[in-house]
C-alpha cells in the first residue's frame, strides 16, 4: 500500500492508505480530523470543503493519490491561527449562524475560499457562489454572515 | 419474512431479537401522538433528584459544581432547533445564575426525563419531536430551578443563622443584605443537596432575565471550529467501521452472498447478513465500502417487487368516492353540498418525501457479553435503550446511550432501528466496537417516508356566493398507525390532521377517511400530516375564494371573524407583505403575484405570504413573510431562524421533491436526483412574532406546512390555472 506525505494545517503526515481513498476520509479517519464531514459522498453538498492551497475543495470525490506533493491543507480545525478565530468564524459567531451545524465547517472553509479570491463579494456573488447545501436552511445568516466577514478582514475595518 | 414489529411490511428478519416488550409499546404508544397532540399536561415535579453524579445534585436537571458554574441535564437532544440554549435560559433565569457560566448536557436516561404524558394513565415518554422541547419542559425546568435556587437560599440562611425570607439570590450568589453577607452558589451545593426538596416560588415575570431575550446560542462556539461531536464522529479505541447495503426492493433480504474478499484482503474483517440487507466490516470506513460494492448478493423475492409509487398514486385517488372513516362531522355536509346552489370538487395528491438529514444515519455500538455503550444521534433515547435491551438480553441499567448533537432530525432520527441493531449485532459478534454508517444512497433509499396522499375537497356556496360546507376525504395511511403497535382504533390523526379542526366559520363541515395500507416504511417527517394537508386545504380556500370572486386574504378574513389569533395572525402577514391580491410587474420586468397561507399546527399559528415568478419553466420565489403566533416566546432569535429554516425544507419539498418508487426500489439516490433548496434559490424570510399570551405553541415546524399552499397559490395568478400536485418541478410553468 502506498504511503503519503500530506501537508495539513501546518503539520506534515505520512499516511499509509489506497490510492483511491477520498481525502476526506484520511482527514477523518485516518487523522482523526472530524470537524470536515460526510454529506453525500459525490460532490454535491460541500459539507466535506476544506481548503487545498488557499482554494476550496470538495475532499470527497478528490483521491488522495491526486493530491500534489506540495499541496497544502487547510481544515476547519486549522482555520483559527495562534488561537485568534478567522474573520469568518468571527461573522459566524456574530451573526449566530448554525443550527444543527453539521454543513457549517464546510460553509466556513467555503466562505473563506470565496473571499480571498473575492475579498469584496456583492450580496449577488455570496448567492451565486456560495453553493454549499444547507438542510437547516440556515442560508440567509449565512449570506450575512460572509458580507460581514469581508468586512472584518479588510484592512482599516471594523476590528 | 417474521414481522418483528408489527407493522405489515416490517423489514425485520427472521432471527432479529424481537423487541415487542411493553416498554417498546408503552414508547410508541406515545410517539403516535408526535404529530397531533396539542394539549400537554405537564405536572410540576421539582422532586425528582438527579442520578447520583460527582457534583451534588439539587435536583435532576441541575448540578453546581465547586468549581463554579452550573451544568444542566437537557431532557431533549440538540438537533439545530436550540433546545440547550433554550433550557439554558429557562434554568438560568429561575435559577439566577449568569448565562455564560451555563454547560448543557444531553440527560442520561432516567424517569425524571420523561415529561411527556399523552393521556392519563399512558405512562410518560421522553421524545425530542412534535415541537414539544420547549413547550414540554418549560414548567417542570422553571420549577426545578426555582425549587433549586430556594435551597441554595436556605442553605445560606442555615448558615448565617437568618431567616430564609431575608436573603436573596441574585446571578450565582446568595446575600443577606441586612449584614452584607455573600456566599457563591458552589459554596453551598453540599449543604443545599441535603435539604428537603424545597417548593418551587417562581419569580414574576418582570424579573426574568433571559427569557424572553434573543440569547446567543450556546454551542456556536463549537459548531465553527469543528470540536461540536456528532454521532458520526464518534471515535472508541479499537473501533472497525461497517458499511451497508440493502436489498433495492423493499422487504427483500440477503439469501447468499459471496464473501471472498473476506480472504483477499486482510483489512476486511466481516461479511454479515443484517435485516434487510448485509455489512462489510473493515478498518477504515472507505474499505468497507469499497469491498461492499464488490460483493455478489442474491437477494430473495419480495412481495412489494411490483411496487409503484405512480400505481399507488392512482389506487388513492380511486378510493376518494369512498364513504371511509368519518373524522370530523359539524353540520350535515353532504346534504348542504347535494342542496348547494353552486359547487366545487378538486383533487390533490402529494408524494413520498424523505428527510435527507445533513449528517447521514449512523450508529457506534461497543457490545460485550456483559455491557453495551452505543453512541447515535437520536430523537428517542429510551427506545434506544429498549432496542439495545432486546437485541443483546442485557439489562437496562448496563446499557448507555450516548446522545451526542444531531446533523439534523426532521423526524429521522426517531426511527432508527436499522442503524441500532446492525451496528449492535456486528459489535457483538466482532468483540469490537463498530461504527456504522449509511451513504447518501442508503440514506434516501431507505427512509422512514413522508406518506403519500390523495385527498378530495368538496366546497358547497349559497346563491349569493357564500360559503356553506365543506366535505374532505383523505385516503393513505401514516406514521401514527403503520409499524405502530401501539395504535388503537381507526381513526389516524397523523394522516388526517390538519384537515379537521379548523377554525374557518362554515356551517357544515366534514372530514373521511379512507385508509388504504402503505407497504414501504413510512415515518414522520417535519410537521407531518400538516405538510401535505395545509397544501391541499390552504389551495382549496383559494380555490373557493376564485369561486367567491373575493380577494384571498379577505375571503379568509370574512371566515374568521370567530377566531381572533387566526384573524391577527392574517391582518398582520398581509400588512407586512403589503398584500395586494392582482400580480404585478417588479422593477426587474419579471412578473410576480403573491400567494397567502395560514394554518396551525403544534399549537402554533403561522400566516405566510409568498413573493413568486415563473424563469424558464419554473417557480422563482423571492420572498416570504411569515408571522406566528406561539403564544409566548422564550427565544425570538430563534423562532425567527426556525421559522426561516422550516420554510426552506418545505419548500424544498414544494419546488423538488419526490421520491419515485418502480418495481419496489426507490429511483433517487442522492442530492443530485433529491435535490434540496441551496443559498441561490433561497428567498428572503421575514419573520414577525405576536405573543398572544396564548399557551406556549411549538416552533420547529409550524412553518412548515403554509409555505407550498402560499407559493402554489401565487403561481395560479401567474399560470392562470391550478397546480394541484407536488412537486412544482413535475409540471411545467408558464405566465400567461
Ligand atoms: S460529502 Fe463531499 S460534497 Fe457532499
Ligand atoms: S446547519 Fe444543519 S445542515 Fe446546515
Amino acid at each position: 500500500m502506498p504511503a503519503y506525505e500530506i501537508s495539513i494545517n501546518g503539520r506534515s503526515r505520512r499516511v499509509d492508505v489506497e490510492a483511491d481513498t477520498p481525502l476526506l476520509w484520511v482527514i477523518r479517519d485516518t487523522l482523526g480530523l472530524c470537524g470536515t464531514k460526510f454529506g453525500c459522498g459525490v460532490g454535491a453538498c460541500g459539507a466535506c470543503t476544506v481548503l487545498l492551497d488557499g482554494q476550496a475543495q470538495r475532499t470527497c470525490i478528490l483521491p488522495i493519490a491526486a493530491l500534489g506533493a506540495t499541496s497544502r491543507i487547510t481544515t476547519i480545525e486549522g482555520l483559527a491561527g495562534d488561537g485568534h478565530s478567522h474573520a469568518v468564524q468571527r461573522a459566524w459567531s456574530e451573526l449566530d449562524v448554525p443550527q444543527c451545524g453539521y454543513c457549517q465547517s464546510g460553509q466556513i472553509m467555503a466562505a473563506v475560499a470565496l473571499l480571498r479570491e473575492l475579498p469584496k463579494p456583492t450580496p449577488q456573488d455570496v448567492r451565486r457562489r456560495m453553493t454549499n447545501l444547507c438542510r437547516c436552511g440556515t442560508y440567509q445568516r449565512i449570506h450575512a454572515a460572509v458580507l460581514r466577514a469581508a468586512e472584518l478582514s479588510r484592512p482599516g475595518g471594523p476590528a | 419474512m417474521r414481522p418483528c414489529c408489527g407493522r405489515p411490511n416490517c423489514r425485520g428478519p427472521a432471527g432479529r431479537p424481537d423487541v415487542t416488550d411493553t416498554n417498546r409499546r408503552d414508547i410508541l404508544k406515545g410517539a403516535a401522538a408526535l404529530g397531533a397532540v396539542l394539549t400537554l399536561p405537564v405536572r410540576l415535579e421539582a422532586a425528582a433528584r438527579g442520578p447520583a453524579g460527582d457534583q451534588p445534585a439539587l435536583n435532576a436537571f441541575i448540578r453546581l459544581p465547586a468549581t463554579g458554574g452550573a451544568v444542566f441535564q437537557c431532557p431533549y437532544a440538540e438537533m439545530g432547533q436550540g433546545i440547550y440554549t433554550g433550557v439554558a435560559q429557562i434554568l438560568a433565569d429561575e435559577l439566577d445564575i449568569p448565562f455564560e457560566h451555563i454547560r448543557v448536557e444531553h440527560a442520561p436516561t432516567a424517569e425524571a426525563y420523561r415529561l411527556l404524558e399523552f393521556a392519563p394513565g399512558v405512562p410518560k415518554i421522553r421524545v425530542t419531536g412534535g415541537s414539544f422541547s420547549t413547550r414540554s419542559c418549560y414548567a417542570a425546568l422553571r420549577a426545578a430551578a426555582a425549587s433549586a435556587r430556594r435551597m441554595l437560599v436556605q442553605a445560606a440562611a442555615a448558615q448565617w443563622g437568618v431567616p430564609e425570607a431575608d436573603c436573596v439570590a441574585e446571578l450565582g450568589v446568595v446575600r443577606h443584605p441586612a449584614t452584607a453577607r455573600h456566599t457563591a452558589y458552589a459554596a453551598l451545593t453540599a449543604r443545599a443537596a441535603a435539604l428537603p426538596v424545597a417548593e418551587p416560588i417562581l419569580k414574576p415575570a418582570n424579573q426574568l432575565r433571559y427569557i424572553g431575550k434573543p440569547m446567543k446560542r450556546l454551542d456556536t462556539g463549537a459548531k465553527i471550529n469543528g470540536s461540536a461531536q456528532f454521532g458520526i464522529d464518534t471515535r472508541v479505541p479499537g473501533m472497525v467501521y461497517a458499511a451497508v447495503k440493502h436489498c433495492p426492493v423493499f422487504g427483500g433480504e440477503a439469501l447468499s452472498f459471496d464473501d471472498s474478499i473476506l480472504s483477499s484482503s486482510r483489512h476486511i474483517l466481516a461479511v454479515e447478513k443484517i435485516p434487510g440487507g448485509i455489512a462489510v466490516v473493515a478498518d477504515s470506513f472507505h474499505r468497507a465500502k469499497k469491498a461492499l460494492a464488490d460483493v455478489k448478493v442474491a437477494w430473495s423475492d419480495s412481495p412489494l417487487a411490483g411496487f409503484s409509487s405512480t400505481e399507488f398514486a392512482e389506487r388513492l385517488r380511486a378510493r376518494l368516492d369512498e364513504a371511509g372513516e368519518t373524522a370530523e362531522s359539524i353540520g350535515d355536509a353532504p346534504a348542504a353540498l347535494a342542496g348547494a346552489a353552486r359547487s366545487l370538487s378538486a383533487d390533490y395528491q402529494l408524494p413520498f418525501l424523505a428527510h435527507a438529514t445533513m449528517e447521514p444515519p449512523n450508529c457506534t455500538a461497543d457490545v460485550s457479553a456483559d455491557r453495551a455503550e452505543i453512541w447515535i444521534g437520536n430523537q428517542m433515547v429510551d427506545l434506544v435503550v429498549a432496542l439495545v435491551q432486546g437485541a443483546t438480553g442485557l439489562p437496562a441499567e448496563r446499557i448507555i446511550v450516548h446522545t451526542p448533537f444531531l446533523g439534523g432530525g426532521f423526524g429521522r432520527r426517531v426511527a432508527f432501528t436499522d442503524q441500532v441493531i446492525p451496528a449492535v449485532l456486528l459489535s457483538k459478534k466482532l468483540a469490537k466496537p463498530v461504527k456504522l454508517i449509511f451513504t447518501r444512497e442508503e440514506d434516501i433509499q431507505h427512509d422512514f417516508y413522508r406518506p403519500m396522499t390523495a385527498v378530495k375537497l368538496r366546497a358547497g356556496f349559497d346563491a349569493q356566493r357564500a360559503p356553506v360546507a365543506w366535505h374532505f376525504t383523505i385516503a393513505g395511511d401514516g406514521p401514527g398507525r403503520n409499524g405502530n403497535p401501539g395504535f388503537v382504533g381507526k381513526l389516524d390523526e397523523s394522516v388526517f390532521g390538519g384537515l379537521n379542526k379548523q377554525p374557518y366559520a362554515l356551517a357544515h363541515k366534514r372530514v373521511d377517511y379512507v385508509y388504504e395500507p402503505i407497504p414501504i416504511p413510512v415515518g414522520y417527517w417535519r410537521s407531518v400530516e400538516n405538510s401535505g394537508n395545509a397544501f391541499c386545504k390552504e389551495c382549496f380556500i383559494d380555490e373557493m375564494a376564485a369561486a367567491a370572486g373575493l380577494d384571498e386574504v379577505q375571503f379568509r378574513r370574512n371566515l374568521l371573524a370567530d377566531a381572533p389569533r387566526f384573524l391577527a395572525v392574517l391582518e398582520r402577514v398581509a400588512g407586512l407583505s403589503n398584500w395586494r391580491s392582482a400580480r404585478y410587474s417588479a422593477p426587474d420586468g419579471s412578473i410576480r403575484a403573491l400567494g397567502v397561507a395560514l394554518h396551525e399546527a403544534f399549537g402554533s399559528i403561522v400566516g405566510e405570504v409568498a413573493e413568486v415568478s415563473i424563469k424558464e419553466g419554473a417557480a422563482v420565489v423571492h420572498r416570504v413573510w411569515a408571522v406566528v403566533d406561539c403564544g409566548s416566546v422564550v427565544n425570538p432569535a430563534q423562532i425567527e431562524v426556525q421559522l426561516q429554516s422550516a420554510i426552506v425544507f418545505g419548500l424544498s419539498a414544494a419546488l423538488r421533491g419526490e421520491i419515485v418508487i418502480e418495481k419496489g426500489a426507490v429511483r433517487q439516490g442522492n442530492f443530485t436526483d433529491y435535490p434540496i433548496v441551496g443559498m441561490s434559490d433561497m428567498p428572503v424570510v421575514e419573520v414577525a412574532i405576536i405573543e398572544s399570551g396564548a399557551p406556549l405553541g411549538g416552533i420547529g415546524e409550524a412553518g412548515t406546512p403554509p409555505i407550498a399552499p402560499a407559493v402554489v397559490n401565487a403561481l395560479a395568478k401567474l399560470t392562470g390555472s391550478r397546480i394541484r400536485s407536488l412537486p412544482l418541478s413535475t409540471h411545467h410553468l408558464v405566465t400567461i
